[in-house]
């Protein structure tokens, strides 16, 4: 299964949010676990949404040792990074009511 | 903003983040190696594996490459091929708005191509915006004394000065004798205007003065026509009156002096002014001044004030109120207001194109509901929806400009093949740089005025309800209102051009129906002129007048002709004072003046020129017998008013030592003189062959005469033989300003015919376009009201009942506008007031025309979705949805 274009930015705020700093491969290996496996995300492209987040001042990123004394880039959640993620919540949690009742109408 | 600037800073920083990203793939795959090698893989297939999971490391670099850089361009070119494909989707709506779109756009960027190179393009000379006139009521020469007065005494505010005045000399020594247009200027003139000559040079110091004057300075078009372009010209001997004159210099193409005057000139010649330095009457000279570096025009006027006040007290009654005027002002401020209303008015078609298409969209959108509250289900933002309708309308309205370029084109074409004579460098018209960018400009402009309002409100409709609807498309409270206010002001807009284009038209009725004074069908005239060939030596030349005549009337086709030093409304208007018999002596400046006239015999006859009393010139008013005159009827009533004129004595000139009484033997009908419909002034005629300056026994004296033949067919048809029968006398005479008075005539009127033109055509558009704006409206309305309306129907409301109520709709908002308009042409037809003749600003018939016939557009567009909304069957409406 992929992901659903927009809501990756979405899912890697609210893992940071909860996982603290984290490196990308720490980060596609927790989406994984998390998904029970459904969610197969191809490594490569997390980094573009690393990117594109991290220009947007919603996370950023810091070169550090890993506990494998391996060289990897921690990426955390900004302030405004929290605040973006607030309001994505607020709004997937609307658009997914309205696609749920969309749906259940069966239109 | 943040994002765009890191981007942006990216671009620059291409190599480091090439690194970056190298140094993080490479992180990525050591902690999968690791990963894997926990699991057990030997470290060589742990690698491989690693690389596997990872995906393509390449494809992966791409990703991330485009995220870092401008993801917005690919977006953009994502919009912009989903805009085409939608467009393409539509053609009708493309069609018709593009059109409307291309009429707005185009007429715009033609008059603004016309402003630019009219009013906005500074003269083609150095820093030309220090450039001014010094002139008597902003227009009229000066005389000589004052003009060195000032050069020597306001140098504060001045650099340089200069004089020119106009010299028609004829050409001769070189195959064909012709009139060539010259200005004799003083010395400084040319240098200030900071134009170097293509070859040669201008004239040097001390050569406007007398004995070393014979030099010219050619133009480019001259040198080209007589002297076939070659360069070895410098140095040249040419014949002007006779005379010997040596060709020092060419001026490049583009040179042309004076601007506002004597534009046509060819050549120029040292003016010397030494035998006229106490000259304080003689007002022949138009002064050219540079003001000094920070010098304002305020103080210019001030010192030249003050020196003319100086003078005043000195020589009393010779000094004419003078004032520096920016030469730019001379060049283009009487086309200045009416080009700048044309420029309004085509803004305001502009303005309504836009409403027109910004309908179409608001009630296209509404079918586009669902396709937009879906996109947003599916994440895209308010923003994006937002800049995707934009580049949609960016798309049209491109679309609109380029085929509004084409339009403009051709406008061009037509509005310089239109253009009244007295348009100033209007042949300097292009579609050039600034008007593409303008049109670039306008474009934009257009996007964003047609298009915001409607995308603004798509992307703010509520998504929840939008879906709930689904798609059922009606255009909501707010987008019926905003439609409303569209089509209320649309017809605002174009009752306000359609009052201002009918305020044009009737003033330029009134201006039609002036009477010329004379009857100019069949009249042909040319100007003749003997200076500096044989027939101007002493005494030829009343032989060679009688002869000329003689010849004309004894052609087949001719009528009648005369003759006359300056003809009405074409040629030069000179002036003159004059006493008046049993009168005492008038004080200096206070003596009464007129128009001063020389005519042969049968000129009258010719002009029709109705003689009120009295009797015309006969060919035995010659020299020798008694001195004759004849006024026109306005010279009657003011010198003569109460008195019976025929007898009475005048005298031309005050300046003469000994009056020379001349008896006034007609009274002449008043003519147009100059300014078409410009109030007439006293005219005074001269028995030409009874003048001696007339007829060259006189110091000063005037080489040539205005032939007018009156032909019994079409006047440019006699204009061979005419010719042939003055060079049959002289082969060597020049004859130049060849005209019908019928074409003098248009172009007396062709400015405001011009302006006419221009405001019907724009108002004709606006009505149309308001037109379908309303009907637009209407027909939306009635097709979202289709099941009210049946539901009313079914309900027992007959046809007319609900006519009536779905009219009443649509004529509530016309007649709001035609309110909303009244009002506001009365506040902008005052800016008109100055170009209109014979119709008030304010005329209560243009204002009630134009508000009839807005609302007659209005209800017959609105009758057709009317009647398409009583024919529907009660049961289909009902059932409809």
């Amino acid at each position: 299964m992929g992901v659903l274009q927009g809501t990756l930015d979405l899912i890697v705020l609210r893992t940071l949010q909860t996982m603290g700093a984290m490196h990308a491969y720490a980060i596609a290996t927790r989406l994984e676990q998390i998904s029970d496996d459904l969610l197969h995300l191809n490594q490569g492209t997390l980094y573009p949404a690393l990117v594109r987040l991290e220009q947007q001042g919603r996370i950023k990123g810091a070169w550090g040792k890993t506990e494998t004394n391996r060289e990897a880039k921690f990426y955390s959640i900004t302030k405004s990074g929290e605040k973006a993620l607030e309001e994505e919540t607020r709004r997937w949690r609307l658009m997914s009511g309205l696609v749920e009742k969309l749906l259940g109408e069966g239109a | 903003m943040r994002r765009a600037l890191a981007k942006f800073i990216n671009l620059f920083r291409w190599h480091t983040a090439e690194r970056e990203l190298e140094r993080e793939i490479e992180a990525h795959l050591r902690l999968l190696q690791d990963d894997f090698e926990r699991r057990g893989m030997p470290p060589e297939e742990a690698r491989l594996a690693a690389r596997r999971s990872y995906g393509g490391v390449e494809q992966s670099k791409e990703l991330h490459r485009q995220a870092r850089s401008f993801l917005w361009v690919e977006e953009g070119v994502k919009d912009i091929r989903f805009g085409l494909r939608h467009l393409w989707r539509s053609p009708g709506f493309t069609v018709v708005a593009g059109l409307t779109l291309a009429l707005g756009i185009g007429a715009n960027t033609a008059i603004f191509s016309v402003v630019q190179a009219v009013l906005l393009e500074p003269l083609a000379y150095k820093d030309a915006g220090r450039l001014v006139t010094i002139l008597h009521r902003g227009t009229g020469p000066v005389a000589p004394a004052n003009y060195l007065d000032w050069r020597r005494q306001a140098t504060s505010s001045f650099q340089a000065m200069g004089a020119a005045q106009a010299w028609n000399p004829n050409l001769t020594g070189i195959d064909q004798p012709e009139t060539v247009r010259a200005l004799q200027v003083t010395q400084s003139l040319l240098p200030m205007l900071g134009v170097e000559p293509a070859l040669g040079r201008l004239f040097a110091a001390g050569e406007d003065q007398r004995g070393r004057d014979h030099e010219v300075v050619l133009s480019d078009r001259l040198w080209q026509r007589r002297f076939g372009g070659q360069p070895d010209v410098i140095g040249k001997q040419v014949a002007l009156n006779g005379e010997q004159y040596t060709v020092v210099g060419v001026m490049p193409p583009s040179f042309q002096f004076a601007p506002f005057w004597a534009t046509r000139t060819e050549m120029w010649v040292p003016l010397a002014l030494e035998a006229r330095q106490q000259d304080r009457r003689g007002q022949s000279l138009r002064i050219f001044a540079r003001l000094n570096e920070g010098a304002t025009l305020a103080q210019a006027r001030a010192e030249i004030g003050a020196i003319t006040a100086r003078l005043e007290q000195q020589y009393p009654g010779t000094n004419r109120a003078c004032r520096v005027t920016p030469l730019m002002e001379n060049v283009v401020g009487k086309v200045e207001t009416p080009l700048l209303l044309m420029m309004g008015a085509v803004a305001l078609v502009l303005l309504i194109a836009c409403a027109n298409v910004a309908h179409m969209l608001l009630a296209r959108a509404s079918g586009r509901r669902k396709e937009f509250a879906l996109r947003a289900a599916l994440g895209a933002g308010r923003a994006r929806l937002v800049r995707q309708l934009l580049t949609e309308n960016l798309l049209l309205s491109a679309l609109g400009a380029a085929a509004g370029l084409l339009l403009a084109r051709w406008a061009l074409q037509a509005i310089v093949a239109l253009s009244p004579p007295n348009l100033p460098r209007i042949e300097t018209v292009e579609l050039g740089s600034s008007s593409l960018l303008f049109l670039l400009g306008a474009t934009a402009a257009t996007a964003l005025l047609f298009g915001l309002a409607p995308a603004l409100q798509t992307a703010a409709e509520r998504l929840s309800i939008a879906l709930k609807e689904s798609g059922r498309g009606s255009g909501g409270p707010r987008g019926l209102k905003l439609r409303g206010f569209l089509v209320t002001s649309e017809f605002a807009l174009a009752l306000t051009l359609l009052v201002g284009a009918g305020l044009l038209m009737r003033s330029f009725r009134a201006l039609q129906a002036v009477d010329a004074g004379f009857d100019p069908r069949g009249v042909l005239s040319m100007v003749v002129s003997v200076t500096g060939s044989s027939e101007a030596e002493g005494g030829r030349r009343e032989i060679f007048y009688r002869q000329l005549l003689e010849r004309v009337r004894a052609l087949p086709g001719i009528e009648a002709a005369g003759a006359i030093n300056h003809l009405p409304l074409a040629g030069d208007l000179w002036g003159t004072s004059l006493r008046i018999g049993g009168r005492p002596q008038p004080r200096p400046g206070e003596a009464p003046g007129g128009i001063y006239r020389v005519a042969m015999p049968g000129y009258f006859e010719t002009m029709r020129i109705p003689l009120r009393r009295g009797r015309a010139f006969t060919d035995n008013d010659q020299l020798g017998a008694p001195g004759v005159a004849i006024l026109n009827e306005r010279a009657v009533a003011e010198f003569f008013a109460g008195e019976n004129p025929i007898g009475q004595r005048i005298s031309v000139g005050t300046d003469r030592p000994q009056p020379e009484w001349l008896t006034v033997v007609g009274v002449v009908a008043d003519v147009a003189q100059h300014d078409w419909a410009a109030r007439t002034a006293p005219e005074i005629y001269i028995a030409a062959l009874q003048s001696r300056e007339f007829l060259g026994l006189s110091e000063s004296h005037s080489g040539y005469i205005t032939l007018v033949a009156r032909t019994r067919g079409n006047a440019a048809d006699a204009v061979p033989a005419l010719k042939s029968a003055v060079w049959a006398l002289n082969r060597g005479l020049p004859i130049s300003e060849v005209l019908t008075m019928e074409q003098a005539l248009a172009d007396a009127t062709a400015q405001p015919r011009f302006l006419m033109l221009l405001a019907g055509l724009f108002a004709g558009i606006a009505l149309v376009l308001a037109a379908v704006g309303i009907y637009g409206v209407m027909a939306y309305s009635v097709s979202r009201r289709t099941r009210e309306i049946g539901i009313r129907m079914s309900l027992g409301a007959d046809q007319a009942t609900v006519l009536r109520m779905v009219l009443a709709q649509g004529m509530r908002q016309a007649l709001l506008g035609v309110a909303a308009g009244l009002a506001a042409s009365l506040v902008l037809s005052r800016l008109l007031e100055r170009l209109l003749y014979g119709v008030a600003a304010t005329d209560p018939l243009t204002f009630a025309v134009s508000a009839a016939v807005l609302c007659a557009a209005a209800l017959l567009a609105a009758c057709v979705p009317a009647a398409r909304a009583v024919r529907v069957p009660p049961v289909t409406a009902l059932r409809e949805e």
